[in-house]
């Protein structure tokens, strides 16, 4: 018993965690230096609490590595079942902040965020039907019922509404189907499909708002009732296509027929959008891509945000010697934000570094997925890398004003317990089946 | 998890390496854009850094005016007052004690109390935090005066509710109070937030979007230190001042219904049935807003809360009653429509009928009415003439059917929270709610208004009503019309809209009308209701609640019969409850309001008039 923990320990790839707590260490000390006022008064124990978080999360880290996932594997379907009723209590009796009905209290001022932990279920439950449905790598069905195993917590994250949380299992999804060998045609069907929506969805404020020219012809795509005739139209082409295709079985048809089809969905989706999300929530989206047509709102902390950070230059300010953070131009400094302190703070230099890290933690997951034997060992490990990646891409991208505010944390820098201990665990379980790759 | 080789496997270090060219493109320009943030454009930010930030100000809006259906004089007005906030995040650690020993001394308030409102956990937030609503001049100057000793504490003007009529009045406007926790939850969408004053009660409660007016922001461009550095024109947003509001309240009317009602527990309802403009509502007990809205306003607020009369409860629309014989109008009506009974067909009445093993009594016991036809039944109020046709000839089916058809049973939808709906029982709801069969004995309960069927005082307005204007009920409303505060233009007029619309013959509701002007010629009200200004028409009630010699007492009234205009009609509901001493009062409570209103006299003057001034009626023969 000892000498197999002794051989798991020899072989897990120490690298990442030192990286970890490396990240974890400066997200400490910057959530202190979030909490400290512009007469230097310390305000806030967040950064206590951190550091709490942070040793409990290494301590399930290390915990989870422990734990073999091939003898626990039968049990993964319930583990994912609780965790989609655990949702569902979450929306009928959680706790209200920021708008979204998505907390359990436990005691006092402590409690969790169900939807950070139901990333990882979600991962090892997809990960589990992968593998076993592996023998119809290319069916269409795999793809759908992969997707609905995906789509279930998404749902459930975007009643609460969590738009952020939520977002975080498309890129969990398209890395793990993608390595879990999901037909890449449909994949690509469904970026496409996607993309396009999301375009259309957000064109008629980008048009008002940003655009220097409206451009007319674009107006067609959402201003009733043309966008019906193209609708209509969308439709025609793909059934005359697909009926072209049936009976003369030229390609030139097919594609056609695909065209047409997937510029259908996502124009419908675009509709459906523009119905359910609110003028102010897709502003909230674009406002990045122009800050100033917000300059009081979320516009105003974009550009608070770059000040901060383009004002800390290639050294920065020395710690605690921010302007921006430490007179309160910025909101949700120690989590949200937490980026623009630490660049401010230690300049370009540190920028590179925590990137550098991060890319680290990245490359290393990726590397180990090589060596594996199975495809729910190397579908989780994507998982895991889709939602690191996806994390610091959001985050670091908002705080220098290239990606749209979604309110997702950056992770092991960010204050907050659910989303640290959630990654945990997420990076403990792969390191343990990296660690056990050779095992039979 | 077994191994699988299968056809994706053999791909997989082309999609892993796919990955990790995703992730080093992603690193590469973000680091690059660093780059460009921090070493090419860095100077510029420093720059910006130092020198200039905005913070934002409110400027709260004036809440709007309250005025009556004459729009002279405002029942409301907003008097200079200030909310007192604090930054907790301002104030030095070492000096938070002293500064909040200070604050507590100026407030005049315990420093658990302050305590309480910032606890540490608010330690660090940059928000403002109101310690204090509304605070006078006085208390400002003096911390104005030692700015310095109150790190992190300011104060913004928010005018306070000063309410210039209060009594029945408060009823009807309400008070404001600071947004709760529950309310903020169920507004924010509609931009309230927290620390906001919202109307609490009656119309401020009611049309709070209106009377609310939209907060105006400052932009103010701060150095570093939160110094200011310019404070261009254009940078304020102002605020709007929220819009005035005209009720269709009559001030003189509603102070002549309220002193007619004197101390008596009830409520008494002006209605004209034309438009469903409610010129009176009277409910007592009543209680004063001012000392709602005050500092320490919850204690006032406790207080009448506990009390067993129930002050805060608007009598008029918020409570239920049996309507008693006032019921009898509507029987009336349903009989000459259904022809249930020929009109000139005579019942005697000998002063109680057997049912079952119950005897029922006539008001007037043994030897009774004698014979009765249908206009003098109503006249008398005899209970047997209306038992037995309502059993025998009518049936328990088509009573509840011309109860719901008035009204009853259904909100009146009057622009103001916490409206009661009355009740209209039927046999199937009794079965459903007792477990009993619906019996006989019930339907003659039903046929003189007694039993379960319950009303609202506003429901027997609307009640006569519909008899005025001969099948139509307008919605009865408060408000008139809205006007913009800078120049006084009418923004909205109400339109009386109608409510309901009855199928009622137009025949039915004249010879109703004509029966009951027999009512006060030769019936039940000759002597109460004598005035000479005006023709009434009416019917009493008189309904048991189980107390020993008290009764409730109605009187639902219309006049003049004769008017030319039927804009001229109005319809006066009085309502006493048997928790006051018994005498008798509802008849001469509308005597009163009908005289003052028609002959355009105070309270004081018709009383003289009337001969009822400061007479307290002995306890008179019950009569109904």
């Amino acid at each position: 018993m000892m000498a197999s923990i002794r051989k798991l320990f020899k072989s897990i790839d120490w690298t990442i965690p030192i990286a970890i707590v490396i990240l974890m260490v400066i997200g400490v000390l910057f959530i202190y230096s979030s909490g400290v006022t512009s007469a230097g008064d310390l305000v806030s124990t967040e950064y206590a609490k951190q550091i709490v978080w942070a040793a409990t999360g290494l301590a399930l880290l290390v915990a989870c590595a422990m734990i073999d996932l091939k003898r626990v594997s039968d049990y993964i379907p319930i583990v994912y079942g609780l965790s989609i009723a655990l949702l569902v209590y979450t929306m009928a009796f959680g706790k209200v902040v920021n708008g979204a009905r998505s907390w359990l209290g436990i005691v006092g001022d402590y409690g969790i965020q169900p939807s950070e932990f139901v990333k990882i279920t979600t991962a090892l439950f997809l990960a589990h039907y992968l593998e076993r449905s592996a023998h119809e790598s290319s069916s269409f069905r795999r793809f759908a019922l992969s997707f609905a195993i995906v789509a279930v917590p998404m749902g459930l994250i975007l009643m609460q509404p969590d738009f952020g949380t939520s977002l975080v299992f498309v890129p969990l999804y398209l890395s793990m189907a993608f390595i879990g060998g999901i037909n890449k045609r449909y994949l690509l069907s469904f970026i496409l499909f996607g993309g396009i929506g999301v375009v259309l969805t957000v064109m008629p404020l980008w048009q008002t708002l940003i655009a220097a020219e409206q451009s007319i012809v674009l107006r067609i795509f959402y201003e009733k009732p043309y966008v019906y005739y193209i609708l209509l139209m969308l439709i025609v082409v793909a059934a005359l296509a697909l009926l072209g295709f049936r009976f003369f079985k030229k390609r030139y048809y097919y594609w056609l027929a695909y065209g047409a089809g997937i510029g259908t969905l996502g124009l419908a989706f675009s509709l459906a959008g523009q119905r359910f999300l609110k003028d102010y929530q897709v502003k909230r989206l674009i406002v990045f891509l122009d800050p100033s047509i917000d300059p009081l709102g979320s516009g105003w902390n974009i550009l608070q945000s770059i000040t901060a950070i383009g004002s800390g230059g290639v050294a920065g300010k020395g710690f605690l010697q921010g302007t921006q953070s430490h007179y309160r131009y910025l909101p949700q400094q120690s989590t949200d934000f937490i980026f623009s302190i630490i660049s401010e703070e230690l300049g370009f230099l540190g920028g590179i570094v925590v990137f550098g890290l991060f890319f680290y933690i990245l490359v290393r997951l990726a590397l180990s997925m090589r060596k594996l034997r199975d495809v729910a060992s190397s579908a989780f490990v994507a998982g895991v890398f889709g939602i690191i990646f996806f994390h610091f891409m959001i985050n670091a991208g908002m705080a220098m004003g290239v990606m749209p505010i979604t309110g997702i944390p950056l992770l092991f820098l960010s204050y907050g317990g659910s989303s640290l201990w959630s990654i945990c665990i997420g990076v403990g379980l792969c390191l343990g089946i990296g660690a056990r790759r050779y095992d039979s | 998890m077994g191994d699988h080789i299968s056809e994706g496997r053999r791909n997989e270090p082309v999609r892993v390496a796919l990955l990790i060219a995703l992730a080093t493109v992603v690193f590469v320009a973000y680091s690059a854009h660093l780059f460009y943030l921090q070493v090419i454009r860095g100077g510029e930010y420093q720059k910006k850094a130092v020198t200039i930030a905005r913070q934002i100000e409110r400027l709260p809006a004036q809440r709007g005016e309250i005025y009556d259906r004459n729009y002279n004089l405002p029942l409301v007005l907003n008097v200079d007052s200030f909310a007192l906030v604090v930054v907790p995040a301002e104030i030095p650690a070492d000096m938070r004690d002293t500064v909040f020993a200070k604050l507590a001394s100026v407030l005049e308030e315990p420093v658990d109390e302050l305590r309480r409102r910032i606890p540490p956990s608010y330690y660090r937030l940059f928000q403002q935090i109101e310690v204090a609503s509304s605070v006078g001049q006085d208390v400002i100057v003096q911390i104005a005066e030692r700015i310095d000793e109150f790190p992190g504490v300011s104060w913004y003007s928010r005018p306070k509710r000063n309410y210039l009529e209060t009594g029945s009045f408060s009823h009807i406007i309400g008070y404001v109070g600071d947004i709760s926790r529950d309310e903020l939850k169920l507004y924010y969408n509609r931009g309230y937030q927290t620390g906001d004053v919202i109307g609490k009660a009656g119309i401020e409660r009611q049309y709070d979007s209106l009377l609310r007016g939209t907060d105006g922001r400052q932009y103010k461009t701060v150095d570093v230190r939160g110094r200011r550095v310019d404070a261009e024109l254009r940078d304020v947003d102002p605020p709007l001042m929220g819009k005035n509001v005209v009720l269709t309240i009559d001030r003189a009317t509603q102070i002549l219904a309220e002193k007619s009602l004197g101390e008596r527990i009830g409520s008494i309802v002006v209605l004209k049935p034309a438009t469903g403009e409610i010129l009176a509502l009277v409910s007592y007990p009543s209680f004063n807003a001012n000392l709602i809205v005050e500092k320490g306003g919850n204690n006032e607020y406790a207080r009448l809360l506990n009390d067993p009369r129930t002050p805060l409860i608007q009598r008029a629309i918020q409570s239920n009653y049996p309507p008693a014989s006032t019921f009898k109008t509507i029987m009336t009506a349903a009989i000459i429509e259904e022809k249930a009974i020929p009109l000139d067909e005579k019942i005697v009445c000998h002063g109680e009928i057997s049912y079952g093993d119950r005897v029922f009594r006539c008001h007037i016991r043994k030897p009774g009415h004698g014979p009765l036809d249908l206009a003098s039944a109503l006249a008398e109020s005899c209970d047997v003439y209306f038992w037995e046709v309502g059993r025998d000839r009518l049936g328990i089916e088509r009573i509840v059917s011309y109860a719901m058809e008035f009204g009853f049973g259904q909100a009146t939808g009057i622009d103001l929270p916490g409206e009661a709906e009355g009740f209209v029982p039927t046999p199937q709801w009794k079965e459903r709610r007792f477990h009993e069969k619906w019996l006989g004995g019930d339907t003659l309960n039903l046929s003189i208004g007694q039993g379960f069927m319950q009303t609202t005082p506003l429901q027997l307005a609307d009640m006569m009503a519909m008899v005025v204007n001969e099948g139509v009920i307008y919605r009865p409303h408060l408000l008139k019309e809205v006007r913009d505060p800078r120049d006084g233009s009418i923004v909205t007029r109400v339109v009386p809209e109608v409510l309901t619309a009855s199928s009622i013959s137009k025949e039915t509701f004249k010879t109703t009308k004509e029966y009951l002007r027999g009512v006060i010629v030769e019936g039940t009200a000759r002597y109460p209701v004598n005035t000479k200004a005006v023709k009434v028409a009416g019917k009493t009630g008189t309904a048991e609640v189980g107390l020993a010699d008290r009764w409730h007492s109605w009187f639902v009234g219309y006049g003049p019969t004769d008017a030319e205009d039927p804009d001229d009609v109005i319809v006066v509901v009085a309502m006493i409850e048997a928790s006051n001493p018994w005498e008798w009062w509802a008849p001469y409570a509308t005597n009163l309001v009908f005289q003052g209103y028609f002959a355009g006299q105070t309270y004081e003057e018709a009383a003289a008039q009337l001969g009822l001034l400061g007479r307290s009626m002995p306890i008179g023969q019950r009569m109904e």
